[in-house]
């Protein structure tokens, strides 16, 4: 259940926010900074972190979007949050 | 020798020496003299005069523009500026300095865009809009690029495929924008306005605002103030990506940061994706090396304490503490033996002292005093009596031999006046017709009456 909370969290890191994680995580671990069951999870946590990473650097759209000029009347979705003329 | 040079030469003051190279000067140089050169050391009076000296690579001229000739000056002059100008040189006696005295001033080398340029530059430099202090930093990992330009131009495929070469997996968004032509600095000044008002849905990371190479004409929209302003006052990282060979723009000193072409914005914007995968490859092998190494030490500790006594024998503290207890025991029966031990030894002294004593002996020895005690006090308490009874008998008789009675048996008689109850010792003791009564030996009592008294 932590688990798959856990992966649901890291999906929604961005690429920033995902490596910063990974990165501090292995200063943790190395400097021994926690625990041995802690490390364990970390280490999972990393992992995890490492695949939602490279997920993102997979994901080769190469797409131009263009933003319109005028206000949309409707919110956009988050995932594209303006109408694309070309992609 | 003072006197040979007193002979030799007339005695000048400062001031005649420096009338006369001032007259020299004036009479050899022509009158108006136009040179070219670059401005340095400029300064403004309050007064209106300006000071400054024209330099080239070799030498340096000082010059003094008068107040009068300055304000037909168009542009403003100022530091670097290569200029033309015309004026004649004069020698200033009191200080015994010559100065070319500026009557014109006109750009030199440049047209009026590349004056403006410079001038435009200078302007937004001493408002501190080039300041590092207000340079925001580029996201290292931009999700979402926003691409201001040109629909049409070359430059948006450059700066997508520089970007999405060194890091495909960000998103482009385009917002097309004259590049070019009056009212292109004002377009893209606005474009970079809305962008930043509708950010919020947008969520552009880093804007690229740029264009291909061209003349100064070309780029001009890029060194307007309107568009400097706009890049400023963004909120969102710009890179400047406009292309030119040797100048800068304007806009690339006001953007946050700028690349001399828009096929090197991707090398600004984003980070390498095999220096990115590479850096993750190491963090992967740190975190697992790390783990495994923690796992290791920690499985070496675990041996260390299983190898210890404890585990090889788990009774060991239990029999320890069992003996501990057998011993303990031990010395409890050890010291109560002791204490019972003496104890009755003590019993044992006593009763031998008191054997020690002989009290049947001793009651006998007390038995034998007293009985001795008891016969002495007896015969002391007889004789006591004895003797007692004896005075008491001599008492007697000497008592028995005063009783007057006893007098009596030898003849006396004791005669009393009954009327005073006096014994009669002299015949004054009694009366005629006084009641006498005579008590005789034998205790009778003869009662006569006196009826005369002899006298003798």
């Amino acid at each position: 259940m932590a688990e798959r909370k856990n992966k649901d969290e890291i999906a929604k890191l961005t690429f920033e926010q995902a490596i910063g994680q990974l990165r501090e995580i292995v200063t943790r671990i190395e400097q021994g900074q926690i625990a041995l069951q802690d490390s364990l999870d970390q280490y999972e946590k990393g992992m995890a972190l490492i695949k939602h990473c490279r997920d993102i650097l997979q994901k080769a759209e190469k797409r131009i979007e263009k933003i319109s000029k005028e206000e949309p009347t409707e919110p956009p979705e988050e995932e594209d949050p303006e109408p694309l003329l070309r992609g | 020798m003072q006197s040979q040079t007193q002979t030799k030469t007339k005695v000048y003051t400062v001031a005649q020496v420096n009338s006369l190279v001032r007259d020299v000067l004036a009479a050899n140089l022509p009158s108006w003299l136009t040179i070219t050169g670059e401005i340095t050391d400029w300064k403004a009076h309050q007064s209106g005069h300006c000071y400054f000296s024209l330099k080239d690579e070799e030498s340096v001229l000082p010059c003094a523009m008068w107040r009068t000739s300055f304000a037909k000056v168009k542009f403003k002059p100022a530091n670097g500026l290569a200029v033309l100008v015309t004026g004649s040189i004069d020698l200033y006696v009191p200080q015994g300095r010559y100065k070319l005295i500026v009557d014109e001033m006109i750009p030199a080398g440049m047209g009026a865009l590349q004056l403006a340029f410079e001038q435009m530059v200078r302007k937004l430099e001493a408002e501190g809009l080039f300041d590092e202090s207000h340079k925001k930093p580029l996201p290292r990992y931009p999700q979402r690029i926003g691409i201001l330009t040109s629909e049409s131009g070359a430059a948006l495929h450059d700066i997508a495929d520089s970007v999405h070469n060194r890091w495909p997996c960000t998103r482009l968004a385009l917002y097309p924008v004259p590049v070019q032509g009056p009212g292109a600095a004002e377009a893209i000044a606005a474009a970079i306005a809305d962008v930043n008002r509708r950010n919020d849905r947008l969520k552009l990371d880093v804007l690229i605002v740029g264009r291909g190479g061209g003349s100064l004409e070309d780029l001009w929209a890029f060194n307007e103030e309107v568009l400097a302003r706009a890049i400023f006052a963004s909120r969102i990282p710009i890179i400047s990506a406009v292309g030119h060979e040797v100048d800068v723009t304007v806009a690339d000193l006001v953007a946050d940061a700028r690349v001399s072409t828009p096929t090197k914005a991707g090398v600004v914007a984003v980070p390498d994706r095999g220096d990115v995968l590479t850096d993750l490859m190491n963090q992967q092998r740190r975190l697992t090396g790390s783990v495994r190494s923690r796992f290791g030490l920690c499985n070496e500790y675990l041996q260390t304490v299983l190898a210890s006594a404890v585990f090889r024998n788990p009774l060991l503290p239990i029999q320890n503490r069992e003996q501990c207890v057998d011993d303990l025991c031990g010395d409890l029966g050890d010291a109560m033996r002791q204490v019972f031990f003496q104890a009755h030894k003590q019993v044992q002294d006593s009763y031998e002292q008191v054997a020690r004593l002989e009290p049947h002996r001793l009651l006998g020895r007390m038995m034998v005093e007293l009985n001795e005690l008891k016969g002495r006090s007896l015969a002391a308490v007889t004789q006591a009596l004895n003797r007692r009874d004896l005075q008491i008998t001599a008492q007697e008789n000497r008592l028995a031999g005063l009783n007057p009675r006893s007098v009596l048996r030898r003849g006396y008689s004791i005669t009393q006046n009954l009327r005073t109850g006096q014994v009669v010792r002299t015949a004054g003791d009694v009366q005629i017709d006084d009641p006498i009564v005579t008590e005789l030996a034998d205790e009778h009592r003869i009662e006569s009456r006196v009826t005369g008294i002899d006298k003798g």
